[in-house]
């Protein structure tokens, strides 16, 4: 066993923290920064725009970054949200506690009076949550108009494509982004090899965007001068990738008639759909095309809902299917389930159009090799062959016939499979006309048994009548504007079933690296929806919480220690308040956190030129708040006037009238828990005890006077 | 081919304990233990180096497991803590430190260690027969007719361990749920024979403590079941479930044996005479009215299907720790072949639903009466869980501990500086016969007793750990602590609020002194006494039975390493 003390005055967990947190810095607030992930060994990166990306793709062997890695998949697994914020404040809170420490605060002071602010702060802030039927009347009354946030964002986008001079700013822009490496090399050569590799998506960027006609107003261009164009770097990520928006829009006008029953559409005009739509707008902080594809998925949704008496956002009946090669614009939500098969399966279902189909779900593979888990196959069978028959041909082919009679017995056309299935099934199958698609989501197949009554089978052998269901139909999928799908290899089919409530939001990109990057963002507007209504309730955003807490934190440092003899709430003196000196300092410290995380926000949606500046806003604002008398009126005060922290803190302020920002209340007060529960966790720890076959290595490493061993 | 190499001769070390690798280790262990103790101990990353998972503790069950020692002098000590912990849960940290200052304090004194062990034995018995005693005065009686001394007994548990990272309402919700949990497992009607039932721990990380939850009867996880629909299960005319328990293998592969090989005839499938098997059963079960089959591992899919077309739900992978709370709470004996189905063996239960916790889906089997209980456990992070569920299986046991022994220890470092200024004033005042008896001199005896003593102390010294100062009285020989940072006074009482475990307030003078480890305490006039109010909320208190067992072992183990006079190491 190695032992190594880490609670020296600078503590190593608490620095490793912050350094990892440090590199999350771009992802807070509505305008994040993309980053390339490059990975030198293999020359090959990735783009990223979230803090689950990133934690994922950093070197997180040391003890504090794993429970920091911890404490992000927790948070994810559970809001999809909220996860840069908590990756900043472990940061900032990190860095905070460290300098407690060098002022000689002893370490349960810290403890305790943080994690009590903290509690007190969460109890503060309660009074500004605002009841989601509060908030569906209020954004169903006023005139919102999102439509001017993205003509203009379209404009952006359309004029910086078209202008060389652009096109320059735009190359410059997006190979500009951080660079992190994970190896140690010098990373000279990979800036080159991703220029390169980010011109060819440009190209095929521009020579479609020469199609586009815009319309509007060019004159009233809103390119910001020059002197701005650094920070537009952020803006050209919300634009860049939405030019087609007008051509996308224009065909939707024109040909909605053919695609009524095909596409869900969000109607022109938000004002006319559910204000729910309005909620996920507010929600997504400037996201466009996912709120869209969430209005459709709600108006579906409650359209059901409607029969069955619930309000919520159901998330196992949303599945995405990304598509490559088409531009965002062409992203939307289908009913049934899309996605991508081979050009002979798409071959099969032209024979199958407007068939109703006997359908088949299977919840295991579908080789012959496959048995279900905890089947433990047998080592020590011999099978002994008396009456060799050399007509009966290899013993796989007979499993493939018998498996392929079954399906034709059955008169099965569309099999769902969960697993793989063996290559020469699925040639025979296809040769047959019976389309099998693997691998199906598990919450797909259920969708899919409910509707058509078809009971999922493990094995083929299985198959009785009541296990298939009839009602399925395929067909393949098309674009609003029914362009042909050239995707290469594969093509897009959708799975349908009248009344089925499995909904496919189908995302277009046609950069190769945003997939993964769309998707996310898809999930996080999603989730974002989905726990609104299920706390019933939204905090006012645009740092409006936050705001409250500092305020709170001073009232708190005003209160004197608690009598330290009517300590009747504590059960320990062990854990007792401490004395005055300390609990200031260590207030001072939590506040720290959220201040640093409103002026990063702040320099991040370009707010304020320099973290300085903001910080001296963020002050400016605490003290009016404070020096009115009731802080937390004052500052729903400004948010009802859509400017929390001046000058319009909400991406949409530009607009006029302030299109209103909302928080999730569990996802946001969860993260700043999970945050200050990891600092803390950290800082109480004064060893690492490394055990297993490691210590043995250390202790020939140059490294082993760190350490003691047993 | 094999090569012969000549046997090494045996490694001797004589008087290990003055080895100096042996006396850094000890230091070492001793530090790891002490930063650990109490609500501010501090926590130690046990981890590979290598990137797996971190655990995150202060307990001394994590710590020693992980921990290799590999000195046998050491092993002698972690081995017995390790024993201790395993019947008592609690109180493994205490003996752990006081064991180690036993040695400690023992080691550098000039008197045989023949004598010592005698001496303290003598001591040992001493603290016995007082803490068994009724003049005890730092021990409570527990009140089983009200729940107040028992939510202090699991607080002080849930409080000790800082790794949970739990605040005060969390604490509180926990309690009672632990608690509520252990009021389950006592059965309502008592025979002669009244034996506990058992609380199953389900868990779901990733989630807020508050939304932990005790629910009677138990939960089996099944991923697959489908909310929202009703579950359609056969009922018994008498409106209860019938329930078939398998232990054994339902997937359809049993026909493998151990060893050997089976010789099978082209075109005979075994797989399929097994799964004819299993489908057989599936028709007995349905044909005497079975409801619901559990099965410890995985049933066939066929067989699945079979039964719930004919309408009898099929719960499998219940896993081995469920048997037996199984078992007891339907009544059903655990089949263990499927080629004999006695109608015996079937148990009965009275309802089944389907329970979602977080991203989890259950199966609740709902009792008539039972004794068992599913916990469902949650916490933030994973760390935190594991430390959370540790502690709260130490609650559950302390709970049962004091059940057979309805007594309780002030915690908090009063029972330890109690017991200590108890031992030094009864050591003054023994009679010359009994250091006759004991074969040794006053002077020993006096040296010895106040190595203990202070051994004693160092177990209370060590709950604090951020500076400040550690005081005792002169009356009731209780702890106090002074936190750091405050300017100096010239009387304590206008610093102390109370004592560790919150009995005594700061309302009398008490004489306060402050508990060093050096030099020799002066002795109290007269015993010292018991407080006057016995009760109150938001008291910390030990477990009675724990603290006893670890003072004794921490003691012989001691003892038994003070006596090591060599140790042979085979090299081989």
């Amino acid at each position: 066993m190695a032992f190594r003390d880490v609670n020296a005055r600078r503590h190593i967990g608490l620095q490793q923290l912050s350094s990892l947190a440090s590199t999350g810095r771009a992802f807070l607030g509505p305008m994040k920064s993309h980053k390339f992930i490059v990975d030198e060994t293999t020359n090959q990166s990735t783009l990223i725009c979230s803090a689950v990306r990133l934690i994922e793709s950093l070197d997180l062997t040391s003890a504090a970054g794993q429970l920091l890695n911890e404490t992000i998949q927790a948070q994810n697994k559970e809001f999809k949200t909220g996860l840069s914020t908590l990756l900043f404040l472990v940061g900032a809170w990190s860095s905070a506690v460290v300098e407690c420490l060098q002022q000689n605060v002893p370490v349960s002071a810290i403890v305790s009076v943080m994690s009590e602010g903290l509690n007190s702060c969460c109890e503060r802030v309660q009074c500004l949550q605002i009841s989601i039927h509060d908030v569906r009347k209020e954004l169903c009354s006023s005139r919102v108009r999102p439509n001017a946030f993205e003509c203009k964002a379209c404009q952006v986008g359309c004029d910086s494509l078209l202008n060389p001079q652009d096109l320059l700013y735009f190359h410059k822009c997006i190979s500009e982004p951080e660079v992190i490496s994970i190896s140690c090399c010098s990373h000279q050569e990979d800036d080159c090899h991703f220029k390169k590799g980010l011109v060819s998506p440009l190209v095929g960027f521009v020579s479609s965007a020469s199609l586009v006609k815009p319309e509007g107003d060019r004159s009233s261009s809103v390119i910001p001068g020059s002197g701005v164009i650094a920070s537009s770097c952020i803006k050209q990520k919300l634009t860049h990738s939405r030019h087609f928006r007008t051509l996308g829009k224009s065909h939707f006008s024109g040909q909605q008639g053919n695609f009524q029953e095909y596409l869900l559409k969000p109607s022109a005009d938000p004002c006319e759909c559910s204000d729910l739509g309005h909620l996920a707008m507010a929600l997504s902080h400037g996201n466009q095309t996912d709120v869209k594809l969430l209005q459709s998925i709600v108006e579906y949704q409650q359209e059901r809902a409607e029969c069955r008496g619930s309000a919520q956002l159901n998330i196992t009946e949303i599945v995405t299917c990304s598509l490559l090669g088409l531009p965002e614009s062409y992203s939307c939500v289908s009913q049934g389930f899309v996605t991508l098969v081979s050009p002979e399966q798409a071959k099969v279902i032209k024979h199958f159009k407007d068939k109703s189909l006997q359908i088949l779900l299977v919840d295991g593979d579908l080789t012959e090799q496959y048995r279900h888990l905890g089947f433990n196959r047998p080592h020590n069978v011999r099978t002994v062959l008396e009456h060799p028959n050399l007509e009966g041909g290899r013993a796989g082919d007979t499993w493939l016939s018998r498996m392929l009679d079954i399906l034709v017995t059955f008169e099965v056309n569309l099999v769902l499979v969960k697993g793989s299935v063996c290559k020469n099934l699925l040639d025979r199958c296809t040769a047959s006309r019976i389309l099998v698609i693997s691998p199906v989501p598990r919450d797909v197949l259920c969708a899919f048994g409910e509707v058509t009554g078809a009971q999922p089978v493990t094995y083929l052998s299985q198959l009785n009548p009541s296990c298939a269901g009839n009602g399925a139909q395929v067909e393949l999928w098309e674009a609003s504007d029914g362009r042909v799908m050239d995707l290469g290899e594969l093509v897009p089919v959708r799975i349908n079933v009248r009344g089925i409530p499995l909904l496919t939001a189908v995302l277009t990109t046609a950069v190769a690296s945003k997939v993964q990057l769309l998707e996310d963002q898809f999930w996080t507007s999603v989730y974002r929806l989905h726990h609104a209504l299920k706390d019933g309730k939204v905090f006012p955003g645009g740092g409006a919480v936050e705001l409250l807490c500092l305020s709170h934190i001073q009232v708190l440092t005003e209160q004197p220690v608690r009598p330290a003899k009517a300590g009747k709430e504590f059960p320990s003196p062990w854990l007792d308040t401490p004395v005055a000196e300390y609990k200031s300092l260590v207030l001072q410290a939590l506040a720290s956190g959220w201040k640093r995380y409103l002026s990063v926000v702040m320099c991040n949606i370009a707010k304020a030129p320099s973290e300085l500046e903001a910080r001296a806003l963020v002050d400016h604002h605490l003290k009016k708040a404070v020096d009115c008398g009731s802080p937390s009126a004052y500052i729903l005060e400004l948010f009802r006037r859509g400017d929390v922290l001046g000058g319009g803190s909400s991406p949409f302020a530009d607009h006029g009238e302030g299109l209103k920002v909302y928080d999730n209340v569990a996802a946001k007060t969860e993260a700043w828990r999970r945050a200050l529960d990891l600092v803390l966790l950290v800082l109480q720890t004064d060893a690492e005890i490394i055990t297993g076959p490691k210590r043995n290595e250390l202790l020939n490493s140059p490294v082993s006077s760190e350490f003691l061993f047993l | 081919m094999s090569r012969l190499e000549a046997k090494k001769p045996p490694l001797f070390i004589s008087e290990p304990l003055t080895k100096d690798a042996v006396c850094q280790s000890l230091l070492l262990l001793s530090r790891i233990f002490k930063s650990s103790y109490g609500p501010a101990g501090r926590l130690k990353q046990l981890h590979n180096g290598v990137g797996g998972c971190v655990c995150t503790t202060s307990q001394s069950s994590a710590l020693l497991r992980h921990l290799s020692v590999s000195n046998p002098v050491l092993r002698v000590l972690t081995a017995s803590v390790q024993n201790h912990v395993s019947r008592c849960s609690d109180c493994g940290l205490f003996t752990a430190i006081l064991c180690c200052s036993l040695i400690e304090n023992f080691r550098s004194l000039n008197v045989a260690p023949c004598t010592v062990i005698k001496i303290t034995r003598h001591l040992l018995s001493l603290c016995m027969d007082y803490l068994k005693s009724e003049a005890c005065g730092c021990r409570v009686s527990v009140d089983f007719s009200s729940v107040e001394t028992l939510v202090c007994l699991v607080r002080s548990v849930l409080t000790s361990k800082p790794a949970c990272m739990l605040n005060q309402t969390e604490v509180e919700h926990l309690a009672t749920l632990v608690l509520k949990a252990f009021l389950f497992t006592v059965p309502c009607h008592v025979e002669t024979n009244a034996v506990l039932g058992k609380c199953v721990i389900i868990p779901v990380k990733g989630r807020r403590v508050m939304d932990s939850t005790v629910l009677p009867g138990l939960l089996i996880e099944t991923p697959e079941i489908q909310l929202g629909k009703p579950l359609a299960v056969k009922r018994t005319g008498s409106n209860m479930i019938k329930i078939a328990l398998f232990c054994v293998s339902m997937s359809g592969d049993s026909f493998s044996p151990e060893e050997g090989t089976i010789a099978v005839r082209h075109g005979i499938s075994l797989e399929m005479s097994e799964l004819n098997q299993l489908l057989n059963v599936g028709k007995q079960l349905v044909s005497d009215g079975v409801g619901l089959v559990v099965c410890q591992k995985v049933i066939h899919p066929s067989l699945k299907q079979y039964l719930k077309e004919n309408h009898v739900m099929a719960v499998d992978r219940a896993g081995l720790s469920l048997m037996e709370p199984l078992s007891r709470m339907t009544g059903s004996k655990p089949i263990a072949s499927i080629h004999s189905l006695s109608p015996g063996c079937y148990g009965s239960l009275k309802d089944v639903s389907i329970e979602r916790v977080a991203s989890k889906r259950f199966v609740h089997l709902i009792p008539g009466d039972t004794v068992i209980c599913s916990l469902i456990l949650c916490n933030r992070s994973e760390t935190a869980w594991d430390e959370l569920k540790r502690v709260c299986e130490t609650a559950e046991h302390v709970l049962q501990l004091t059940m057979k022994e309805p007594l309780a220890l002030l915690g908090g470092g009063c029972t330890e500086t109690h017991l200590a200024s108890y031992i030094r004033y009864k050591s003054s005042s023994l009679s010359t016969s009994t250091f006759q008896d004991l074969g040794c001199s006053q002077t020993q005896y006096q040296l010895v007793a106040d190595g203990f003593c202070r051994s004693l102390e160092s177990v209370a010294r060590s709950l604090n750990h951020d500076g400040g100062e550690i005081l005792t009285d002169m009356v009731y020989g209780h702890c106090w602590f002074v936190p750091s940072g405050l300017p100096p006074v010239s009387d304590w009482s206008d610093v102390v609020s109370k004592c560790g475990c919150g009995i005594n307030g700061n309302t009398e003078d008490l004489s306060w002194r402050i508990l060093e480890g050096q030099s020799c305490s002066p002795v109290i006039q007269g015993c010292p006494k018991e407080p006057s109010v016995k009760v109150t909320d938001f008291l910390t208190l030990d477990c009675f039975a724990a603290k006893c067992s670890g003072l004794q072992v921490a003691v012989e183990t001691a003892n038994l390493v003070l006596d090591l006079s060599y140790v042979i190491e085979d090299q081989n």
